[in-house]
């Protein structure tokens, strides 16, 4: 049963992502007052890719690329098998290791200079995912995800500022503005699209499709946060996508400086704060 | 139904790369114009990408010179076929007003194959959308006859 | 049986040790280094076979062996005091006259009837040691024969000084393994003193300024944890009236009423193991050439303080002594990892990784539950195999491209295809799934998740972890566009050691359940930490699917090898984008006067928030704090 789960989420996956990237496309061109794209843009761009000529730039990128790929898959596949909160985020963690050192593969500044700031992204979320993993443990008992769906009151109501700390991380690996610091999604705007410069064709068509898993992942993590209804986890994820494209439209990109000690600090000290609540006992 | 899909997209996505080969700034500003809220051209599924390695289409506004000839080569041999290239504006289709200069090379079409001509000096911007939409049935149709890539003319 | 194993694991490698200062030539000395290392791992694996054993061999309990341990101890004590008065560094004199007087005073009026020394205990915990030190520290010297050649041809020597070292490089091992499985704490004392004299000559061992001063520095440093031994082993004979390890840790087990001499044997522990503030002389120790440094990272040496704590471990559990050590570890991994970021240097890389992880361990010891006891477990067994790994090869990239600088690694696959490719394969068993280190991380993560302080740090230095490895694994596969690169040539030597030591990286890290439930299993008692079905590690709180993400990882893998293979066909090679002014070589670009321009590229190394001038001295301070604060608990 599991694992008709898990075959199932990958299945499934990608077509929820292309709508939720669909519609935040709409949504951020209506922001501008545009009309914007239809919804179901993200898959035209991905089938037209795949279907460009094959062009690499080393050897080994398709390497990278399909690893990357394949992590994206297997950690979404443990979500929706409730597997180990902690596992899936390292799972999660090859992919984005195996996209960097793709970008660090080819001699170009631009993909270079993309890879660290890559890792600099990777080295401000990470510790705060963790964290955030950490005080579902400490509310649950379990780093498991069927360990969630077992409890009676929504996370969310015991880890209030967690779920801050959780989506400064959602922002950074979403890539949206202030964070989107190693690949834009306008090239034209920073770096070339930093990390992403030196992919093409065919092997970009496959990152997208795995930015897709990714988002998905990251969106399921955070519907974990109201499990004790559908109609709750629908209006959470909602809410928080919503903020995330407004934060997108209405803020500069920032300077990885900047992210790293802003995003350290202020996300060290929120989940210190609920993570003492924890610890002395408080719960609701 | 993979394959239909796959050929749909084909003129549902064009991402652009816009090359400026010493224009005056005229078309650029016309072509830029075409993204804003007045035209929105993602409409269309377009992007102004900025990469020739992920980009469809190649937009060359102004004239070819002996100097920026070699990086418009470049630029285009990055591009994964399919692609295709718009030269807009007079200077761009024939060398404009420079074209007699001692350092100008001509239009685009002398260093690399030009698909769709967008004449205007400045090309208006709905001219500019016009010239996307019909490279992008040149794009379906080499997609269709799976031609092999275009080399470039000049080496 | 274990009698013989015994012998031929701490005997054999001293007499041959003894036998190359003796005898001459060279081939004599490669055939007995390559015998005695042969003997070793056929006998270490021997002894997993016999399995767990205590037992006290006559010679052992012989008044004439005991009689020849006390004259060995004071000879030692007498030649670290002739050191320390050479070198003139008053710590060492002092130090060491203390340990002098001390062992006297105890041996002479203290310890009574006390006769013939404990024994041996060979559990499991002492059977994976020795199976690492046997094996990876046999792997080493057999890699250290080509290279030391190579060595002293570069050194332009005219004497030959491989007899000393090689000498040296056997007593070392002989004594590690007879630390292991001793039962007695004066014994362990004793070869605890001999392992730091070693590494003491061993970092020396070019005998030039820098490396003397290094030795030396090593030399104090690994003093203050020989004279803290020795206090916390006089004081529990004091109290307890036996030097019988398991006693004593029997004896003290759920108590805190002896918190001192365990909170004193955890610091000789900590700079062993080279923990901040003490990591200054394993910093040092890059001087040494390379074997050396891989001997003291991986499976000897730094290990020895590793396994002092996690021996004693039962003994303060529960203890506000364990939080403390747990607190002091989580603060060396994480300030050593963010120390590794500021290092460009790849040997400092190596060594602060080495002090990070090790950090990692002591935390898991601290935080003294049964999961954490494993994954301490885990995680030495896994990072000595890596880290093995990883020196040899640093090794050989130094010799051939004359540099430690990670930024001249750059490309490294096109000049050495075969290395670059071990030392990245080597770089991902250290921080990714489904690779032993990470599932040690892991389970560390879990464990410390009830302890606030802890898992902060343990959560950061995670982060800064892979910042600092992927940045490496990153440029070393990098090289021409087109994926070409000259053939290499790699000594036979080096080359098997190399290919040993991934492979076991690997093996070892897919048998990782296996490991669990035969090997260390057994050494606790009570329900098991984790469940292992089907080759999944689960328990309450989580759950790792070891051999499943292995077969996918290995599967995923093969696939993606062969949609890149170098003449993948139809797929067209497009050099990088270099704003359409690329040059015809790969990385260079057309600058003004039409002059082709190298680009120069360089990784982040964030100097301004991870350089040393800025984090030592505060990291210094608060691991002195730290420390002290340890002591203090223990009061």
């Amino acid at each position: 049963m599991t694992l008709v789960y898990a075959l199932l989420g990958v299945v499934l996956a990608p077509f929820a992502g292309i709508l939720v990237a669909g519609f935040d496309r709409i949504l951020t061109a209506k922001f501008q007052s545009r009309t914007g794209p239809p919804l179901l843009q993200p898959l035209y761009d991905i089938a037209k890719l795949w279907a460009k000529e094959p062009m690499i730039a080393h050897r080994f990128q398709p390497l990278c690329v399909y690893i990357y790929l394949a992590a994206a898959m297997v950690s979404v596949a443990l979500f929706f098998a409730q597997s180990d909160l902690l596992l899936i985020f390292f799972v999660q963690a090859v992919g984005a290791i195996f996209l960097v050192i793709g970008a660090f593969l080819v001699p170009s500044p631009f993909s270079q200079a993309g890879a660290n700031r890559e890792l600099i992204q990777i080295l401000t979320y990470e510790p705060l995912i963790i964290i955030v993993l950490a005080g579902i443990y400490l509310t649950t008992g379990s780093f498991n995800i069927s360990a969630i769906y077992a409890m009676d009151k929504p996370l969310l109501i015991n880890l209030p500022l967690l779920f801050i700390v959780f989506g400064y991380a959602l922002t950074i690996k979403l890539r949206k503005s202030p964070f989107d610091i190693s690949a834009s999604h306008h090239a034209h705007q920073e770096l070339v699209r930093g990390v992403l410069t030196e992919y093409s064709g065919r092997m970009l068509a496959l990152i997208e499709l795995a930015h897709l898993y990714e988002t998905i992942l990251i969106l399921g993590l955070c519907s974990l946060f109201w499990t004790t209804s559908i109609w709750g986890m629908v209006v959470l994820l909602a809410l928080t996508y919503l903020i995330e494209i407004v934060v997108d439209n209405i803020s500069a990109r920032m300077s990885f400086r900047w992210m790293l000690k802003s995003v350290w600090t202020t996300g060290l000290a929120l989940s210190a704060i609920n993570l003492i609540w924890l610890y002395s006992g408080g719960r609701f | 139904m993979l394959k239909k899909i796959v050929e749909h997209s084909q003129i549902k996505s064009p991402w652009l790369v816009h090359y400026d080969c010493g224009s005056c700034n005229g078309c650029d500003i016309e072509t830029l114009a075409c993204l804003t809220p007045l035209y929105d051209v993602e409409r269309f599924g377009v992007l102004n990408i900025g990469n020739p390695k992920h980009a469809d289409v190649l937009i060359v506004t102004g004239t070819v010179n002996k100097r920026n000839k070699k990086v418009l080569k470049q630029i285009y041999d990055q591009m994964p076929s399919p692609k295709i290239v718009i030269a807009i504006g007079a200077c761009g289709l024939s060398g404009g007003i420079f074209r007699e200069a001692y350092n100008v090379v001509g239009g685009v079409d002398k260093v690399i194959p030009v698909d769709v001509y967008v004449p205007g000096c400045p090309a208006k911007p709905e001219a500019i959308i016009d010239g996307v939409v019909e490279g992008l049935a040149k794009l379906s149709e080499i997609q269709k006859a799976g031609k092999p890539k275009k080399e470039a003319i000049a080496s | 049986m274990f009698e013989i194993l015994y012998t031929s694991l701490t005997l054999c490698p001293i007499v041959a040790a003894l036998a190359c200062l003796i005898l001459p030539g060279k081939s004599t000395r490669s055939a007995l280094v390559g015998m005695t290392g042969i003997i070793l791992i056929a006998s270490s694996v021997m002894l997993i076979w016999n399995g767990p054993v205590s037992s006290t061999p006559a010679f052992l309990s012989s008044a004439k062996f005991t009689t020849f341990i006390q004259i060995a101890d004071f000879a030692l004590l007498g030649l670290i005091l002739y050191f320390g008065i050479k070198f003139n560094n008053r710590i060492i004199s002092v130090l060491s006259l203390v340990q002098i007087a001390v062992l006297a005073a105890f041996e002479l009026f203290i310890l009574d009837g006390h006769g013939a020394p404990a024994g041996l205990f060979c559990d499991n915990l002492s059977l994976i040691m020795v199976l690492l030190i046997s094996i990876a520290g046999s792997l080493i010297v057999f890699y250290a024969l080509p290279y030391m050649d190579y060595h002293e041809h570069h050194l332009k020597l005219t004497k030959t000084r491989q007899p000393r070292f090689f000498a040296l490089l056997l007593l070392f091992i002989g004594a590690m393994n007879a630390l292991v499985l001793t039962n007695d704490l004066l014994l362990f004392y004793f070869f605890f003193e001999i392992t730091t004299l070693c590494s003491f000559l061993l970092i020396g061992h070019d005998g030039n300024k820098v490396s003397r001063e290094n030795s030396v520095t090593a030399l104090w440093i690994n003093s203050i944890g020989g004279t803290a031994l020795l206090l916390g082993t006089v004081m529990i004979y004091l109290q307890l009236h036996t030097l019988d390890i398991q006693a004593v840790i029997g004896k003290l087990q759920g108590s805190d009423a002896m918190l001192i001499p365990l909170g004193l044997l955890c610091v000789a522990g900590f700079t062993k193991a080279a923990q901040m503030p003490f990591q200054k002389w394993l910093l040092g120790a890059m001087v040494a050439p390379t074997p050396t440094s891989a001997l003291l990272h991986s499976a000897t040496m730094v290990k020895a303080g590793v396994y002092l704590v996690i021996r004693f471990a039962p003994a303060f559990q529960g203890t506000a002594l364990s939080t403390a050590v747990a607190v002091c570890g989580a603060f060396t991994f994480l300030s050593a990892a963010a120390l590794a970021i500021g290092q460009r240097n790849g040997k400092k890389v190596l060594a602060y990784s080495t002090i990070s992880n090790l950090g990692l361990i002591l935390a898991c010891a601290g935080i003294n539950t049964h999961a954490a006891i494993t994954a301490a477990i885990l995680l030495v067994i896994f990072h000595a195999v890596s880290k093995a790994l990883l020196f040899l090869c640093m090794g050989s990239i130094e010799q051939h491209i004359g540099s430690r600088d990670i930024e001249d690694m750059r490309g490294l696959f096109g000049e050495m295809p075969k290395t670059a490719m071990i030392i990245t394969m080597g770089i991902l068993t250290m921080i990714l799934p489904p690779f032993g280190m990470l599932l040690g991380k892991w389970m560390a993560i879990e464990s410390a998740a009830g302890n606030l302080f802890t898992l902060l740090m343990l959560a950061l230095g995670s982060a800064l972890t892979v910042v600092y490895w992927a940045r490496w694994a990153g440029i070393l596969m990098g090289s021409d566009y087109k994926g070409e690169s000259r053939p290499e040539h790699l000594p036979d030597m080096a080359r098997y050691p190399l290919l040993t030591l991934l492979g076991s990286a690997i093996v070892l890290s897919i048998s990782a359940p296996f490991i669990y439930s035969k090997m260390i299993l057994a050494d606790f008692t009570g329900t098991a930490a984790y469940a292992t079905t089907n080759g999944v590690m689960a328990n309450a709180s989580g759950s790792f699917a070891v051999i499943p993400l292995f077969m996918i990882a290995i599967g995923v893998f093969l696939f993606a090898l062969a949609k890149s293979g170098p003449g993948k066909k139809g797929a067209k090679i497009a050099g990088p984008y270099m704003s359409g002014i690329s040059g015809e070589e790969n990385g260079t670009y057309v600058g003004p006067m039409n002059k082709i321009t190298g680009s120069v590229q360089s990784n982040y190394y964030l100097s301004a928030f991870f350089g040393e001038k800025r984090l030592s001295g505060v990291v210094n301070a608060t691991a002195c704090a730290l420390i002290l604060i340890m002591i203090g608990v223990s009061i």
